[in-house]
């Protein structure tokens, strides 16, 4: 057994606008699981792509068993023994086992101009790269007959197959099950044995004494320590996490009404979320803080009409919504700003022009009638509303910044002149001096009445913006808090526990 | 500043890519073809691309929503042929209708059985998730058979002579079918820039999800597009049956295709979202008059078929490009 090393120094990525990763340097020896965590935005993700090749960084370098990598592509990535296994499973549903590991590089018959594959010879190798990993699996069944645990240990043998120095598990268990993720463990851990550096990233603290040798924590695109498990505490993890930071406060004239404008009365939908119950007074902003995959994306959709759901009821000022529907909600004053914005929120190949005016269409003509300059006076008038800086109204609102394009669908629905509106993770991917203008726009609403229920998985946001935080936790409300009453590591703390 | 003045300059260019092409080609007929540039044979040339225009118009439509409608050449088939059946049954015995009332009330009722069949496609396509392609697929051959059926495979020939003024008649020197024509035109391009229908057209078929969540009834905008195409490939078949001043099921025989090539050719995207219907306009004239300017040159049709077809490669080519190269 050899000893594999990866090295990062002072890897840097900027983005236009923000700055992902900010010099980060680190050591991760082979036969150890590191840990690697951060909250959302810290630089994870943008470490785990150029780590797997995807990305390029700005600057810096990396580092295999003591040899300098240049990673291009993912190809090259895996080429150079770093092999990736993604939270998303890429898997071949209507592909054995067997093909699945070997994708692209399938065993060939001699003869026939190597057109036909060999598939005994195919078996047999993934059979040796499974009893390597000890992992008993039948290669010859098709990927999608299997369950998801087995399907993330196909694409760890597929990973596996490279011989990697280095394996990185991008959130390996947030699809399993509690049971299943104890044989996933077991795999790492022997894998980790045999010499191979494993970069686990997770955001489940729990997990951690179960699974890293030691935890290395992100904040800001920095590498802010590297702690042995032994002597860490999810305490001092979290504290590392979120820094000393000053928690700010949203303005003091904003007040919450007293008149329930929605109400969400034990709502369910089977797998998603169940018994939810909450009431929203006018001009609140309510927060709603859970981990991804808490069911609050879907609590949203299904308050909106866009998704069913099985129990419960929702009132608009005090009337029951019948048969809801995005566009049944829309005429009662609720708008939605979906957390996509890209594929939900906008129509990417239309001007921004026409997504300004795409909610409120039926309001800004006249009879069904609609010009063109009617469409760009309401836009315009928006977007000076909103401060929305766009050189032209009628370039496709592709080309606007992240930031601008989130406004964009929030000038959307100011139109409808809704009551209620449904920020789901509108602060995602946006800069700073955006995501104030942002919390800016909710602010103003407020002070006209207009209510929102903001969705974040940015707990300072939460607690800087809303009057009130609801914890959202496997598909149920799971307490209140005040901002102003704790910090965002003791709201981190209460949305993580079990 | 500068720049951004040669940006504009050349998008600009992009999108009349294909007028542009279309004055240089008819430039071209007007100098190698005999008797092209002349104001009778501009106004055949109008005449003959009348029909089928009148259905790309609409297939404008449905295709920038995200859908297709594959059955228009059948509709025109059996629209012709209701037309002509019930005109026979309404003025003939036991009814005994007068005439005028008969073809009035024959061609109504043709367009209506056409907009609700377009409309049931529409319907299928979004209430049971069935694709356009598949459902339009299958009025194709329903329809035709349907035309079959009601003629027994004949020409119904129940009209008076005045019946050919729609499909065959003259105003000053205007074709007729060219004024219906040009009237579907305004009408469609009217819909589709100046209407909130119009926005959500392109909306609906530029991000469907997108549409929904804003609150557009994605199911009626869909709907109504496939109902317009197909009411308005059964005012093709009336067209069709006055200038025959008969029903005949063998008419309409690939034009689905002939049609969705005018609209492709127009720079309208097959992925929904993007065209526009002077585009259309452009890419159905551009055909009538290249095979007019062919035929005047004395081309065999079986060459005519070659370049038509290499003409969707190439127009296709041109509009994708821009964005391929992103």
């Amino acid at each position: 057994m050899r000893a594999h090393t990866l090295q990062t120094v002072g890897l840097r990525k900027e983005y236009p606008g923000t700055l992902a990763l900010d010099g980060f340097s680190a050591v991760f020896d082979g036969g150890k699981v590191h840990a690697l965590i951060g909250k959302n935005g810290a630089g994870k993700s943008t470490l785990v792509k150029i780590l797997a090749g995807a990305v390029a960084p700005t600057r810096g370098q990396i580092l295999v068993d003591g040899r300098p990598v240049v990673l291009r592509s993912p190809r090259d990535a895996f080429a150079q023994g770093i092999a990736t296994v993604y939270q998303e499973l890429s898997l071949v549903p209507e592909l054995t086992v067997a093909e699945n590991i070997l994708l692209g590089r399938m065993p060939r018959r001699r003869g026939l101009g190597g057109l036909v594959l060999d598939r005994p010879a195919a078996f047999a190798q993934a059979r040796e790269v499974l009893a390597d990993m000890q992992v008993d699996l039948d290669v010859r069944m098709k990927a999608g007959d299997l369950g998801v645990a087995q399907q993330q240990i196909v694409e760890i043998a597929k990973a596996m197959s490279f011989k990697p120095s280095v394996l990185m598990l991008d959130e390996p268990t947030s699809a399993l099950a509690q049971h299943e993720t104890g044989r996933l463990f077991d795999l790492v851990r022997k894998l980790a044995a045999r010499g191979v550096a494993i970069l686990y990233i997770t955001h489940r603290l729990q997990e951690l004494p179960q699974i890293a040798d030691s935890v290395t924590v992100l904040r800001d695109g920095k590498c802010v320590g590297v702690v042995p498990m032994a002597e860490a505490t999810s305490q001092g993890i979290v504290q590392m996490m979120f820094g000393e930071v000053v928690q700010r406060q949203r303005p003091v004239d904003l007040k919450a009404g007293r008149e329930p404008v929605l109400e969400v009365r034990g709502l369910g939908r089977r797998g998603q979320f169940h018994d939810v119950t909450f009431t929203l007074y006018r001009g609140e902003v309510l927060g709603i803080a859970g981990m991804l995959g808490s069911g609050r994306t879907e609590l949203l959709r299904a308050i909106f009409g866009a998704e069913p759901f099985d129990h419960g009821e929702i009132l608009v000022e005090g009337r029951p919504v019948r048969s809801p529907s995005p566009d049944r909600l829309k005429d009662l004053g609720v708008a939605f700003t979906p957390e996509n914005r890209n594929q939900q929120g906008l129509v990417q190949l239309l001007s921004t022009r026409a997504n300004v005016c795409l909610a409120a269409l039926d309001r800004i003509a006249t009879c069904g009638m609609l010009t063109r300059a009617r469409q760009r006076a309401a836009a315009r008038r928006l977007a000076r509303q909103l401060d929305i800086q766009i050189p032209d109204l009628e370039q496709p609102v592709s080309t606007l910044s992240g930031g601008n394009q989130q406004k964009v669908v929030v000038a959307k629905w100011l139109h409808t002149e809704p009551r209620v509106i449904l920020f789901d993770e509108p602060t995602r991917g946006i800069d700073v001096q955006a995501k104030q203008q942002i919390f800016q726009i909710m602010w103003d609403l407020s002070r006209r009445g207009v209510s929102s229920v903001f969705v974040s998985s940015e707990l300072e946001e939460l607690l800087e913006v809303c009057h009130r935080v609801l914890i959202m936790k496997k598909g149920a409300l799971a307490g209140e808090v005040r901002p102003g009453l704790l910090s965002a590591d003791e709201l981190f703390v209460r949305c993580m526990e079990a | 500043m500068i720049l951004n003045r040669f940006e504009r300059l050349r998008s600009g260019l992009r999108r009349s890519a294909m007028a542009i092409i279309l004055m240089v080609l008819c430039a071209a007929l007007a100098v190698q073809a005999q008797g092209f540039f002349t104001t009778d044979n501009l106004l055949i040339v109008l005449r003959n691309v009348s029909m089928q225009g009148v259905i790309a118009f609409g297939m404008t439509m449905v295709i920038i929503a995200g859908e297709i409608d594959l059955s228009v050449g059948s509709a025109v088939a059996l629209s012709g042929c209701l037309v002509a059946w019930l005109t026979g049954f309404l003025a003939g015995p036991p009814i005994g209708m007068p005439m005028p009332w008969a073809v009035t009330l024959a061609i109504l009722a043709s367009l209506t059985l056409g907009a609700m069949v377009g409309s049931v496609t529409g319907l299928l396509r979004v209430r049971f998730g069935v694709p356009t392609f598949i459902a339009t697929l299958a009025w194709m051959t329903i329809l035709k058979g349907a035309a079959e059926l009601i003629t027994n495979g004949f020409p119904l020939m129940p009209f008076p002579p005045w019946y050919n003024f729609i499909g065959g008649g003259y105003v000053g020197i205007i074709p007729f079918p060219a004024i219906i024509f040009l009237l579907v035109f305004a009408a469609t391009h009217f819909l589709m820039n100046y209407t909130s229908f119009g926005q959500a057209v392109y909306a609906v078929g530029g991000n469907a999800e997108a549409a929904r969540l804003s609150g557009i009834r994605v199911g009626r905008v869909k709907i109504l597009a496939m109902g317009i195409v197909a009411g308005l490939a059964a005012l093709s078949g009336v067209m069709q049956s006055s200038q025959l001043i008969a029903g005949r099921p063998d008419t309409g025989t690939g034009w689905e295709l002939n049609v969705i090539s005018a609209v492709i050719i127009g720079g309208t995207s097959l992925m929904g979202g993007s065209g526009t219907v002077w585009g259309t306009l452009i890419g159905v004239v551009f055909l009538g008059v290249l095979g007019n300017g062919m035929t005047l040159m004395n081309i065999s049709e079986y060459w005519q078929h070659v370049v038509q077809g290499a003409l969707i490669l190439a127009a296709v080519l041109i509009n994708i490009a821009p964005s391929a190269r992103k």
